[in-house]
C-alpha cells in the first residue's frame, strides 16, 4: 500500500471523524434541551379533575350529551376541568394539541381560581377551515413555572375521525 | 471455514469471509424476527387498519427479501445456473411487489385517500425518484454500481426499512404521549425517536450489502451511492404515506389536492437530495470507509461515525426545523427552501466533500492500477489507453466515436470494455491492499474478459 493512499484515506477517516463529533454536539444539544423542558424532579403531587370531554355547542357555549372519546370531524367538542381540584398556589394552563402538534385552543395561564370561569375549554377550528382537522387531539392541563410548562396534572386523547 | 485456496487469494490467512457472511446471517435474521414480531402486535394492539396491512405485508416482505438474495447472488454465479436464479428471483420480488401493492392500497391508503389518489401518489412520486436513483448512480464517475443493486437498496429503503420502524416508532410515540409535557421536550423525544429508529433501519440495507456483496462494494463512493439509493427509497414511500394521508385530512375542506402537492413538492422535490438521502448516505460513507480500513476498531468506529452523522442529521431536522417561522404569505415560499438550504444543506455539502474526495481518491488509485497493468504487457490495457480510461469526460468521447463508426452496438461494446478493464483496475487495486478473499484466478478470468471484448470491439 502507497503512503499516498494510506494518507488519503486517513484524511477521509478523519473527516468522518469530525463530523461525528459535530453530530455528537448536536445529539448533546438536543439531550440539553430536552432535560430543559422536561426538567426532573418536577413532581408537585396535584392532580387535575378532568370531568370529561363533550360535544360542544358553539351558540351556547356549553357542553352536549355524555362524555365521549371519539367525535366526526364535524361536531365542535370541549374538555370541562374541574380547577377546584387543584391547589390555588399553582400557575396553570389547559391547552389543546391537534395530532400536528398545534395548539388548538387554550385558556391561561392563571392560578386555578383566576380560571374557575374557564371551567369548558373548546377546541379551536383552525382559521379559513370549516371543521377540526381529524387525528388524534390531546387535551392538557399543565403546571407552569418561569413560564415554561413543566409538569402535566391531567391528560385526556381524542380521536376526531376523518369522515 | 475457508482459509486456503488454490490459486492462492490476495489475502490467504483471511477469515473475514465466512466471519461477515455469519454476521450478515444474524442481522437479516434480526431483522426478519423484528418484523414478525412487529407485525403480529401491531395486528394485535395498533388500530387494526395499519395492523392488517402489516400482517399480510409480512408475506410480501418476505417475498421480496428471499428475491433479492436470489438476485444479488445470481450474479455470482455460472451462466447456466445463473438464469434459473434470476427467474426465480423474478417471480418471487414480481408476487412480493404485487401483494404489498395489494396491501397497501386495500387496507391502509384505500381507507384514508383511497386507491386512485395512492396510484396518482406512487405515480407522482415515481419519475423523481426514478430521476434522484439516476444521479446517485452517475455521481460514482469511475466504476459505476449494477443497477440491480442500486434498486435492491432502494426497495430495502421502501419497503423494509419502513415496515422495520412502525412498531418501534408506535411504542416510542405511544409512551412520549403518555409521560411528557407536550411542546418542545416531547417534540425533540419524537426526533430523537425518528433519528435513531429510521437511520438504523436504513443503515442495516447498507451494512447488509457490505457483508453480502463486498465485490460490488469497493469504497467511499460505492457506500454513499447505496446509501443514498436507500433514502431514496424510504423517502418514495413516505413521500406516499404523508401525500395520501394530508389529502385525506384535507379534502373535505376542498384542499386535498393542494395539501398533497405541497408534500410531493417538499420531499420529492426540495428534498429529494437533502433528506434521507443525505442521512443515509452518510451511513454509506462510513460502511465504505471502513471497507478499506485495516484494523477492525477502526472499521467499527468509521461505521458508528456514519450512523451518528445521519441520526444527527435527521434529529436537528425534526427536532429544529420548525425554528425557522414560515410566513403565510408569498416570502413564505422563500422561507421554506431557506430552511431546507439551512437546516439540511450543510450535512449535504459534508456528503458531498466526502464524495469528491473519494472520487479523486478512487481515481488516483485506478490510473495507478491502470498503468501498472499496462506495463505488465498482457495487453488487457495498452499504454496510450490510460488517459482516456482515467478520464469520465475522454471515456464518453470514446464511446461517442464508435456510436458514430458502429451505432449503438459499437457504442455498447466499447461501453462493455471499458467496463471490464475498470473492474479489472479495481481488482488489481483491492488485491494490492489486501481487501478481497478471492483467488488470484479472478484476476485472470477479468483480463481474459478484456481481451475477448478488446475482440469484438476490433471485429
Amino acid at each position: 500500500m502507497s503512503s499516498i493512499t494510506d494518507d488519503q484515506l486517513r484524511t477521509l477517516y478523519r473527516t468522518l471523524l469530525v463530523f461525528a463529533t459535530v453530530g455528537v454536539v448536536i445529539l448533546a444539544i438536543g439531550l440539553v434541551e430536552f432535560a430543559y423542558f422536561e426538567r426532573p424532579g418536577q413532581s408537585s403531587g396535584a392532580r387535575v379533575h378532568i370531568a370529561g370531554v363533550y360535544q360542544f355547542d358553539p351558540e351556547s357555549k356549553q357542553p352536549v350529551g355524555p362524555d365521549r372519546s371519539q367525535f366526526p370531524r364535524t361536531e365542535e367538542f370541549a374538555a370541562v376541568v374541574d380547577w377546584s381540584s387543584l391547589p390555588s398556589t399553582l400557575v396553570v394552563d389547559a391547552r389543546w394539541y391537534d395530532s400536528f402538534g398545534s395548539i388548538q385552543g387554550q385558556v391561561g395561564p392563571a392560578t386555578p381560581r383566576e380560571l374557575a370561569t374557564h371551567s369548558v375549554i373548546p377546541v379551536e377550528v383552525p382559521q379559513g377551515l370549516h371543521y377540526v382537522l381529524p387525528g388524534r387531539y390531546t387535551f392538557v392541563v399543565e403546571r407552569l413555572q418561569d413560564g415554561v410548562p413543566v409538569e402535566v396534572l391531567g391528560r385526556r386523547f381524542v380521536v376526531v375521525e376523518r369522515s | 471455514m475457508i482459509t486456503t485456496t488454490t490459486p492462492p487469494a490476495a489475502d490467504p490467512q483471511s477469515r473475514l469471509r465466512p466471519r461477515r457472511y455469519g454476521i450478515a446471517f444474524a442481522i437479516a435474521a434480526l431483522v426478519v424476527l423484528a418484523l414478525i414480531g412487529s407485525s403480529i402486535l401491531n395486528y394485535v394492539y395498533l388500530d387494526t387498519i395499519p395492523g392488517r396491512a402489516s400482517l399480510y405485508g409480512l408475506l410480501a416482505v418476505a417475498l421480496i427479501t428471499l428475491g433479492t438474495f436470489i438476485l444479488v447472488r445470481a450474479f455470482n454465479r455460472d451462466r447456466a445456473m445463473r438464469r434459473k436464479h434470476l427467474i426465480r428471483a423474478g417471480v418471487l420480488i414480481g408476487l412480493g411487489v404485487l401483494l404489498w401493492l395489494l396491501v397497501i392500497d386495500v387496507f391502509l391508503f384505500t381507507q384514508s385517500a383511497g386507491p386512485g389518489v395512492a396510484a396518482i401518489c406512487a405515480l407522482a412520486c415515481l419519475p423523481t425518484t426514478a430521476f434522484g436513483l439516476f444521479v446517485v448512480r452517475r455521481m460514482d464517475r469511475n466504476h459505476k454500481e449494477p443497477w440491480r443493486l442500486v434498486l435492491v437498496a432502494a426497495a430495502w429503503g421502501a419497503i423494509v426499512a419502513t415496515s422495520l420502524v412502525v412498531w418501534g416508532e408506535t411504542i416510542w410515540e405511544g409512551s412520549a404521549q403518555h409521560a411528557l409535557v407536550p411542546g418542545p421536550g416531547l417534540d425533540t423525544s419524537l426526533a430523537f425517536m425518528a433519528g435513531i429508529l429510521e437511520e438504523i433501519a436504513k443503515g442495516l440495507a447498507v451494512l447488509l450489502l457490505f457483508l453480502v456483496m463486498r465485490n460490488e462494494f469497493d469504497d467511499v463512493v460505492d457506500g454513499i451511492v447505496y446509501g443514498a439509493a436507500v433514502g431514496l427509497g424510504f423517502n418514495f414511500l413516505e413521500s406516499i404515506s404523508y401525500m395520501t394521508n394530508l389529502y385525506s385530512v384535507f379534502a373535505p375542506e376542498g384542499a386535498g389536492g393542494l395539501a398533497a402537492g405541497i408534500q410531493w413538492y417538499g420531499r420529492q422535490v426540495l428534498g429529494l437530495f437533502f433528506g434521507h438521502a443525505t442521512y443515509t448516505a452518510f451511513i454509506g460513507a462510513g460502511v465504505g470507509i471502513a471497507r478499506q480500513l485495516p484494523s477492525v476498531r477502526q472499521k467499527v468506529l468509521a461505521i458508528v461515525a456514519g450512523f451518528v452523522i445521519a441520526i444527527s442529521g435527521h434529529f436537528s431536522w425534526d427536532a429544529w426545523a420548525t425554528i425557522f417561522p414560515i410566513q403565510n404569505t408569498l416570502f413564505g415560499l422563500v422561507e421554506i427552501h431557506l430552511r431546507t438550504l439551512i437546516m439540511t444543506g450543510p450535512f449535504t455539502a459534508g456528503v458531498i466533500a466526502l464524495l469528491l474526495f473519494g472520487i479523486r481518491y478512487e481515481g488516483q488509485n485506478l490510473l495507478d492500477q491502470m498503468r501498472k497493468e499496462a506495463a505488465t504487457g498482457h495487453g488487457a490495457i495498452l499504454s496510450q489507453e490510460v488517459p482516456i480510461l482515467a478520464s469520465p469526460w475522454q471515456r464518453l468521447k470514446q464511446r461517442l466515436q464508435a456510436f458514430s463508426r458502429a451505432g449503438l452496438r459499437g457504442y455498447l461494446q466499447v461501453s462493455r470494455l471499458q467496463t471490464a478493464q475498470l473492474d479489472l483496475a479495481m481488482e488489481r487495486w483491492h488485491r494490492e491492499r489486501k481487501e478481497i478473499d478471492t483467488p488470484l484466478e479472478a484476476e485472470q478470468q477479468l483480463r481474459e474478459r478484456v481481451m475477448q471484448l478488446r475482440h469484438w470491439v476490433a471485429a
